[in-house]
């Protein structure tokens, strides 16, 4: 008898043990299924945060803040200038925005956003320029407004637009502002131009004709004018005058085909390589002996893709020095939207404001981190500074000064939410234009043929 | 008091199997099924809403097997990619693999140490296939050990992963690396499931070891061969890892070292589209299957006849 018992348990606890982890497998994959009801219902989580408005405790809410975001960046300010009140528990999910990975993980959890358990669901997550628009036009995202944040004049205009849906509600906040610049390397524009101050040096860089004669001149001397073809690629794209989709449809922008051509004529001249932006092939130029000229980009690509230059050995820190460049252009940006059915809007609200408008944590930003952050005043203040410079990359150049000339003009315009992906794949299937394994007819197939496989809703012709 | 009559332990086999088939309806057989019923269906993701699902019958299958705008049918190209990348992996897989499990069973030479050398040729087979891509992608990188010798010798930087050629080849190498000691050691099992007593009457006769190999070796391992190749061809359809990671999923350049896997988790993971992916996967069900029948044939020998007489 006891046997049989015995062979009872032990025939359930294998069954048991087989159906529940078969649970684990079966939920993930079967969360397809039922999402257009996920959606539905995310709408009656709205009402729950908005009866929360009352001045409350942060620490009375959730105990458990989850914050999406796609790398390391702002986690980093995060943790140290800003102080959690005590008893919640910041919990981080960094998915990579590679391969539009990040918003292929924040699309699920969104819209299993509603019956997710209170600690586990989104509180606040992190959107680029290129996507925002996706999270801004739908019921996902939050009027900050409702939570606490007022919309400041110290803010650039064009974060808020970005961050605004259609009817113009302010879904988030950017905690950055990113006029991008021409970065170039001191010692090499010395070499070709015979100068290096910023002034003469964007004479002689203030189009593209010219830009193009600086090239074939860094070329003679053995120098590459960028360690990339697509380090330029930001600077034309957000020169456009349509959108990547207008009306439905995948629309190449005379912009984007310029570059296409300038690429092309580089990469043959050997101004250039074809190594990818984020590749070591580029960033391997940033060291001492490096051998490219210039790079672009905002504040935040100091910290974030200079890392080779600022190495202590082989890096190039203080060799570098920045100016407007051919074009006025921004590129990318944070934002902090908040999600809706969070269970903490306060503390989302307070960080949101912490990040905008409080002047300890961006005088710590400005400082120690050399953001330029979304507060005008703030800024104006830096770049008035004669004392202030950016020490760890620029050499004390006080590149404040530029950037907040640079932010007056920026214009959040000719976005759509399928940007990240069109922006990064375009360069990558126009290789084989460039490299001559294709003619461009034939490689610009390939890149429509991509848009229509990723997204079949976008008219290709 | 009753007496019984006999004991039945029938019901106890059922209940032991019952586990394994509880959980196959349910993590397999339910998820099959779906995939082939939603295969008809247009069911896909617009930014964060859902269209569908909606019945459209064979329109995916048409679509799949319609001309794309490259001019390619994007699903035969695809399949011809695995198919090519496998073939280009499984050639020197099978020559290197015959000829390590010949020498290892080799009575004559009588290696020592087969032990050790069984577990180094099939250590690569323990190691994730996504850390080999990522250690070749980084070895033959622009800025990789590769690049930087040619360089210090004067020459000028190679794109590897800009060129079909050697991103297929990179592909099929790394494939036959990982696979070859899995292959030799179900060879060697082969081998040396043949009767040693031919290997020795053939040695007694005379026989050189090409003609042992070829007359006898060979012949009489043909049928686990067979089984090895097609088990192999199966997997190879199922390719997906190496390529993903050498070019971050896009099938650099242009989609030619696209395999079917990866086309589907494009479908899937990217644009959602759930009804033309469960079309893909139907397809890739369906090839798989043949393959199966095939395997299962030759293993299994149509029913001896009874031998009438004797001669």
């Amino acid at each position: 008898m006891k046997k049989r018992i015995l062979a009872a348990v032990l025939a359930t606890a294998s069954i048991l043990g087989a159906v529940s982890g078969c649970n684990d497998t079966s939920a993930v994959s079967s969360g397809s299924g039922d999402e257009t009801s996920k959606a539905e219902g995310s709408g009656d989580a709205t009402s729950d945060s908005e009866e929360s408005k009352d001045k409350v405790n942060p620490a009375d809410e959730g105990k458990v803040l989850n914050i999406w975001a796609w790398n390391e960046e702002f986690k980093g300010f995060f943790e140290k200038y800003y102080t959690v009140p005590e008893g919640v528990t910041v919990n981080w999910v960094i998915n990579p925005s590679d391969g539009g990975v990040y918003q292929q993980k924040l699309d699920e959890a969104i819209l299993a956003q509603a019956d997710a358990a209170a600690d586990e669901k989104i509180d606040m997550f992190l959107a680029e320029a290129d996507y925002i628009k996706k999270y801004t036009n739908t019921e996902a995202t939050l009027d900050v407004s409702t939570i606490g944040v007022e919309k400041l004049d110290t803010q650039y205009e064009y974060t808020v637009q970005a961050a605004s849906d259609d009817a113009g509600k302010v879904k988030g906040v950017s905690f950055q502002c990113c006029p991008s610049a021409l970065i170039y390397r001191k010692s090499i524009a010395k070499d070709v131009l015979g100068v290096d101050d910023p002034a003469s040096v964007q004479e002689a860089l203030s189009d593209w004709t010219k830009f193009e004669e600086v090239a074939a001149k860094a070329k003679e001397k053995g120098y590459l004018m960028t360690g990339s073809n697509v380090a330029t690629f930001r600077v034309f794209s957000n020169n456009v005058t349509s959108a990547w989709v207008e009306d439905g449809k995948l629309n190449i922008d005379p912009a984007i085909d310029q570059w296409t051509e300038q690429s092309k004529k580089f990469y043959d001249n050997g101004y250039t390589t074809l190594a990818g932006i984020w590749e070591d092939g580029n960033t391997k130029e940033m060291f001492k002996d490096g051998k490219a000229m210039c790079y672009f980009g905002p504040s935040w690509y100091y910290n974030f893709s200079m890392t080779n230059a600022q190495d202590p050995e082989k890096g190039s820190a203080g060799d570098w020095a920045i100016t407007t460049g051919p074009q006025a252009h921004f590129w990318g940006g944070t934002w902090l939207l908040a999600a809706t059915g969070t269970d903490n809007p306060t503390l989302v609200a307070d960080i949101m404001n912490a990040f905008i408008a409080d002047e300890e944590v961006l005088t710590k930003l400005v400082e120690k981190e050399g953001q330029f952050v979304n507060n005008s005043a703030i800024n104006q203040k830096y770049a008035e500074d004669p004392n202030y410079g950016n020490k760890t990359i620029l050499d004390g150049q006080n590149d404040f000064a530029l950037y907040v000339d640079l932010a007056k003009n920026i214009k959040f315009e000719h976005k759509t939410g399928y940007d990240q992906l069109l922006s990064e794949k375009y360069p990558e299937y126009m290789k084989t234009y460039f490299d001559g394994s294709k003619s461009k007819d034939e490689a610009l197939a390939d890149f429509k043929q991509y848009v229509k496989d990723t997204y079949p809703e976008i008219v290709v012709e | 008091m009753k007496k019984r009559k006999s004991i039945s332990y029938a019901k106890w086999g059922v209940v032991f199997v019952l586990p394994f088939f509880i959980v196959f309806a349910i993590c397999q057989l339910y998820p099959l099924l779906s995939t082939f019923y939603y295969s008809f269906f247009e069911y896909r993701r617009v930014q964060l809403t859902t269209v569908g699902p909606n019945f459209i019958g064979f329109d995916n299958y048409i679509e799949l097997f319609t001309p794309d705008l490259t001019g390619n049918i994007g699903i035969l190209k695809y399949f011809g990619n695995t198919m090519l990348m496998w073939f280009l992996g499984a050639v020197p897989q099978f020559i290197f693999a015959l000829i390590l499990a010949v020498i290892f069973t080799s009575e004559r030479m009588k290696i020592k140490g087969t032990g050790f050398f069984k577990t180094v040729i099939y250590m690569p087979n323990l190691i994730m296939a996504s850390a080999f891509g990522m250690l070749f992608y980084t070895i033959f990188s622009l800025g990789g050990p590769v690049n930087q010798i040619i360089q210090a010798n004067g020459g000028e930087a190679i794109y590897f992963f800009n060129q079909e050629v050697s991103v297929k080849a990179i592909i099929a190498f790394i494939n036959f690396l990982m696979w070859y000691g899995n292959t030799t050691i179900l060879l060697m099992a082969g081998i040396m499931g043949i009767d040693q007593s031919l290997f020795e009457a053939a040695s007694i006769d005379g026989a050189k070891s090409t003609q042992v190999f070829f007359r006898i070796t060979i012949p009489l391992l043909m049928p686990i061969m067979l089984y090895v190749f097609v088990t192999a061809l199966i997997g190879g359809l199922q390719m997906y890892d190496v390529p993903q990671i050498i070019t971050s999923g896009t099938g650099a350049p242009s989609n030619t070292s696209m395999t079917m896997i990866m086309y589907l988790n494009t479908l899937i993971a990217k644009s959602r589209n759930f009804g033309l992916g469960g079309a893909v996967s139907v397809l890739i069900f369906i090839i798989t299957a043949i393959l199966s029948f095939v395997v299962f044939k030759s293993m299994v020998p149509s029913k001896p006849k009874k031998a009438k007489g004797g001669k």
